[in-house]
């Protein structure tokens, strides 16, 4: 089935505009090519797409390099805010965006749940 | 023990990650994932984010060598590799000529950024449709006969000519600096 593009980019915007200080969301393929995404103007998708997914490969290589087992997320914490990946199945990467502001366990469940939906929008 | 760290640059698919493993001393880190591009008609995986071997060479050097990911989109990571390195070689596959215009933008990716000693590695010499090292020299615009980087051959899969290709990159950057 092919996949549903345009039900992945509402999962997105549905995180971006009812999650308070979500910023963007991008959804990625491994090796760089953006699936889907809602992201704050003047950001390239491109670019945040292969940006995502090396990240992402180098931190699960640190996992397993350095043993940490399978990861489960990665945070970049800066000073003006978050941005969080997580792995979502095999096909695709997560990223989120969030303000210094947001809370970091609403954030948690949050990326869950949408994970989940997205997973199920994938298969 | 003095540490040099050279840069493998390159077109997708002319060999770079292959290089690194073909001579890396110890389990080359590698960051590969399977491709859903136009890569995908290369090669089943490609290289997101670096490569990373190691090799001694000589009594008190030993080389670090950062393989880069080939495709443009990518280039945040050619710009992070590449200001940390003493030199870099850049791969082409002799094969696919219509890549040398991307080759040699890629060269141009790097001079803007760094004035670093530099060679021209050619890559699947022995392919159907394989160009001779000297057109291939004059399709990435080396018209000049002085100041052209030295030009080497090498498969990238035979570690003695990866070697080759290495010795060739270290010697040129000493009689640079």
């Amino acid at each position: 089935m092919a996949i549903n593009v345009a039900k992945l980019e509402s999962i997105l915007q549905n995180l971006v505009t009812s999650t308070s200080d979500v910023q963007g969301a991008a959804l990625v393929s491994p090796d760089g090519l953006a699936l889907a995404s809602t992201l704050p103007s003047g950001m390239d998708e491109e670019r945040v797409a292969a940006m995502s997914a090396a990240m992402l490969s180098l931190g699960e290589r640190i996992g397993s390099e350095l043993v940490r087992g399978t990861i489960d997320r990665l945070y970049v914490e800066g000073d003006l805010g978050y941005g969080i990946l997580t792995s979502c199945g095999e096909e695709a990467v997560l990223l989120v965006l969030a303000d210094k502001k947001a809370k970091q366990g609403i954030l948690m469940l949050e990326i869950k749940r949408v994970a989940i939906d997205l997973k199920k929008a994938l298969s | 023990m003095e540490i040099m760290r050279l840069v493998v640059a390159g077109t997708v698919g002319a060999g770079k990650s292959t290089f690194i493993r073909t001579v890396s001393e110890i389990d080359v880190v590698d960051t590969d994932r399977r491709a859903t591009d136009e890569t995908a008609e290369i090669k089943h995986r490609t290289t997101v984010a670096m490569d990373f071997g190691r090799l001694t060479f000589g009594p008190n050097m030993a080389l670090h060598i950062y393989g880069t990911p080939g495709q443009q989109r990518f280039d945040f990571m050619w710009d992070i590799l590449i200001r940390k390195a003493h030199a870099f070689i850049l791969l082409v596959a002799a094969h696919r000529p219509h890549e040398f215009r991307y080759a040699r933008r890629i060269l141009s990716y790097m001079n803007r950024r760094v004035q670093i000693p530099y060679i021209i590695g050619i890559t699947h010499m022995d392919c159907e449709g394989a160009w001779s090292s000297e057109n291939i020299k004059l399709a990435l615009g080396f018209v000049d006969e002085k100041n052209q980087p030295p030009i080497v051959i090498l498969n990238a899969d035979e570690r003695d000519t990866v070697i080759q290709a290495i010795v060739a990159l270290v010697q040129y950057y000493i009689s640079k600096v």
